[in-house]
């Protein structure tokens, strides 16, 4: 299996800088997995032996699902979804770049603060958006 | 009336997607995306899900779901199997080595198929007549199984059709077989 995700070598390395911050700097925050929209893991940080390949995959299917969801509901494109659990949380959000598109899932335990953790998902979404090489 | 949830699976390219739009009577729900993977000559692959609905003469409903075919959704088939009353895994017969191919397959539902019936679809046959339905049906037998085995072009309304037919004759039997 070879694997092309048309992403060029400093989006890329933005991508992993910008992963690993996310998890360094916000408290509770354990996984980050930046994937090509087809569920292969592009940049990635985490902790606690979490497999970015499979996170990949389900930040796929995940983001998928809930982009037909929106359709279906007629609430437009969709931009992030957020899992609650008993004991943290995940985030997930849609990149829309002209070259590729790519999904982000940012994962953290009970002592993450929702709100933060989804602003900084966002705005990294936007920060790898508007590096698309076509961002007008 | 009565319900059925099939479940479609199989390679990457076999058709799964196309067979549900095939003969869903409601626009089918597709999860497909941009493929990266170079190694699949494909445009754009399912990685959530498909689903159509098809009411049958007598009124019954089939409910149909559609797995990503890649390995690294395997996640999503155990998901997708639960409550399905049986089992479509369609082939290419193009690929490399379709028999392995289904070995994942069979692998993969084999928890669900001590309990589903199975149809299996082989596609592109006419141009790849290697591996032959024998060699299928000798395969399965390997597994202890024994599934319909058939050569479909699921572009074919009547093919999809005649998989499902197949597989609901098998869960009639089984039904019929509980209620002796």
């Amino acid at each position: 299996m070879t694997v092309s995700h048309g992403l060029s070598k400093t989006a890329t390395a933005l991508a992993q800088r910008e992963a690993r911050k996310l998890v360094d700097e916000l408290n509770g925050v354990t996984a980050a997995v930046i994937a090509t929209i087809d569920g292969f893991s592009v940049a990635s940080a985490v902790t606690g032996g979490l497999d970015p390949a499979r996170v990949a995959a389900m930040t796929s299917s995940i983001v998928a699902i809930s982009g037909v969801v929106s359709e279906e509901a007629r609430l437009g494109r969709q931009k992030s979804v957020i899992v609650q659990t008993e004991s943290g949380f995940a985030v997930f959000c849609s990149v829309y770049r002209r070259d590729v598109e790519l999904v982000i899932n940012v994962i953290a335990g009970e002592s993450a603060v929702l709100a933060l953790v989804s602003y900084r998902a966002a705005q990294l979404a936007r920060t790898l958006a508007d590096t698309s090489p076509f961002h007008a | 009336m009565r319900e059925y949830k099939i479940l479609f699976t199989g390679t990457v390219g076999a058709g799964k997607t196309t067979a549900i739009g095939r003969v869903s009577d409601v626009p089918p729900v597709m999860t497909d995306v941009r493929n990266s993977d170079t190694s699949i000559a494909k445009e754009r692959t399912t990685v959530g899900l498909d689903f159509g609905e098809l009411t049958l003469d007598n009124g019954d409903r089939v409910r149909m779901f559609g797995t990503p075919g890649q390995e690294r959704f395997a996640f999503l088939w155990k998901i997708l199997v639960r409550n399905a009353l049986g089992l479509v895994v369609l082939i290419d017969n193009s690929r490399p080595d379709p028999l392995a191919d289904l070995a994942l397959y069979m692998s993969g539902f084999s928890e669900a198929l001590r309990t589903i019936p199975c149809t299996v679809g082989v596609g592109r046959m006419e141009t790849h007549p290697v591996p032959s339905l024998d060699d299928y049906a000798q395969a399965i037998s390997g597994t202890g199984r024994v599934f319909p085995i058939l050569s479909v072009d699921v572009r074919n309304r009547s093919d999809v059709i005649l998989l499902l037919d197949t597989l609901l004759m098998q869960l009639e039997a089984d039904l019929g077989g509980e209620n002796e």
